[in-house]
């Protein structure tokens, strides 16, 4: 099956401090896919090579099986955006943004986009220049949806706003990817929010994919674990590890990947006494991963 | 989509092509009452021509306004968005410029259109005297084309980034530079002079500028 983003070998570079090198990503069909990272690690030009806005310097990436940028225009009429900062013409009342949008887009579903604006509280007569942050929010998202697209592209489209908006904007996403089907590639450094709702996760930094595997796996994989003395780094371990640090007192605290319960039988076998296997949270693992990832560069 | 993109670009340019469509229809009015006598008396050929001749110098001017300004409303709802809006619209990048362009064209249309009523209104109110000709229509398609003209002009100018803007402004800097300086050193040297033949004369780009805009003529 054709994944809904595929991303191979993407290289970009934006002045002298800035690459993204060598990215590889892959998004199933019917994935909501949370993309996360520290700010400024390549998660906004990634999607902005996604959706055609930048040229790369090399790789391919294909969305819903068009190439972009060759086919950007074919492909957009079926992937709704949210893009970081909304960019709609100020001038243009929340009624004639919509008709302007409808305008572009074969498969606009007016009676779906009357609901949502309802929903969203939005007046039809007010400018788009004068809508508070949380409304603009709202229609950037209503736009993204009530043209009825096979995969959305958000990114930080919760960013700043309150957790009451919030929840209705992401109650209406999730309404029409469980209607629909739809692929969600969402970004966002809300690591808790993604958490509720992802299937797949994917952790950039620095220019580069870090990780990327489904939720489950990443919450329930990295562990921390509690291990008594200092023992030597065990040879073709079962779990990647990813650091060691001493631990108050005695003993030392793993940080593991991959992790499965019937690995403890490992440590048995090594005669390195598991004290305690400690789960991480989204957030706690997201930070672990970074920490371990950035320290033997640092 | 062309709809809707006449009336995105109508309301950014709504105040502009109000206000050349007045003086677009005032001008040609005034130009031919400002040689009308107090006493009512008919009006006099030298006189008359002198007078259209010298209000004939705000023909390319408007022209020259209105393309500016429209073209910088054009491009000014997608400058301000950074043009991620237009860009995330699936339609070919071609094809949007075309919209744009189309839609910016269009609304000129009423100021021409004033020039051209104005014009006909003057001529047609006016005693022209014997020898002398009223040129309405000519002197409407010359204000369309030149309205035209300026629009394409700025209007591609305008589509570029503020550095290209720049290197524009510092393009024109620097031929005044060195004609300054050619004149200090007493060199013979009249880049202005040669920009001057080679961009408004035959078959210059902005030669419907130049010359003489006469609403009445021989």
């Amino acid at each position: 099956m054709t994944n809904a983003i595929e991303i191979q070998r993407l290289c970009y570079r934006a002045g002298r401090t800035f690459e993204i090198k060598d990215l590889d990503l892959h998004v199933p069909p019917g994935a909501i896919y949370g993309f996360l990272g520290p700010n400024g690690c390549g998660k906004t030009t990634t999607i902005r090579l996604m959706l055609g806005l930048l040229r790369p310097l090399a790789g391919g990436i294909t969305l819903l099986g068009e190439a972009v940028p060759r086919d950007v225009a074919r492909v957009l009429a079926r992937v709704g955006c949210v893009p970081e900062q909304p960019h709609l013409d100020p001038l243009l009342t929340v009624r004639e943004t919509l008709g302007f949008h409808a305008a572009f887009f074969p498969t606009w579903d007016w009676p779906w986009a009357e609901r949502l604006r309802a929903k969203f509280e939005l007046r039809d007569d007010q400018p788009f220049g004068r809508l508070s942050k949380g409304q603009k929010g709202k229609l950037m998202m209503l736009l993204a949806l009530a043209q009825r697209p096979e995969l959305l592209v958000l990114d930080e489209p919760t960013d700043g706003l309150d957790p009451v908006v919030r929840r209705d904007v992401l109650s209406a996403l999730l309404e029409y990817v469980s209607q629909r089907q739809a692929t969600v590639f969402i970004s966002s450094h809300l690591v808790h929010e993604l958490e509720r709702f992802c299937d797949w996760i994917g952790v950039m930094d620095d220019g580069r994919l870090i990780i990327e595997l489904p939720m489950e796996r990443f919450k329930n994989g990295i562990k921390r674990l509690r291990v008594g003395g200092t023992p030597a780094t065990p040879d073709n371990p079962p779990f990647v590890l990813l650091a060691r640090e001493p631990a108050n007192g005695t003993g030392e605290t793993w940080l593991v990947r991959e992790w499965e319960p019937q690995m403890a039988a490992f440590f048995d076998a090594c005669g390195v006494p598991l004290h305690q296997v400690i789960d991480l949270d989204l957030e706690e693992g997201f930070v672990e991963l970074l920490r371990t990832f950035r320290g033997p560069r640092a | 989509m062309f709809r809707v993109m006449l009336y995105n670009q109508w309301k950014w340019s709504r105040l502009i092509v109000l206000l050349g469509s007045v003086a677009g229809f005032a001008l040609p009015i005034v130009s031919v009452q400002g040689a009308a006598r107090a006493d009512a008396s008919p009006l006099v050929p030298a006189e008359l021509l002198r007078t259209v001749q010298s209000w004939g110098v705000l023909y390319p001017v408007l022209a020259a306004t209105l393309g500016l300004l429209v073209a910088i409303a054009t491009w000014t709802p997608d400058h301000r968005g950074r043009h991620v809006h237009a860009l995330l619209l699936p339609v070919p990048r071609w094809r949007y410029v075309l919209l744009r362009f189309g839609a910016g064209a269009t609304l000129l249309a009423a100021p021409i259109l004033a020039v051209t009523a104005g014009a006909l209104l003057a001529t047609w109110s006016a005693t022209i005297p014997a020898g002398l000709q009223g040129y309405p229509a000519t002197l409407a398609v010359r204000f369309a084309l030149a309205v035209l003209v300026a629009f394409s002009v700025f209007f591609a100018v305008a589509a570029g980034t503020a550095r290209t803007a720049g290197i524009i402004l510092a393009l024109i800097g620097a031929v005044i530079v060195v004609q300054i300086i050619a004149h200090v050193a007493s060199v013979d040297l009249d880049l202005l002079g040669k920009l001057q033949i080679v961009i408004l004369n035959w078959p210059g780009p902005l030669a419907i500028f130049a010359g003489r805009w006469m609403l009445i003529d021989v």
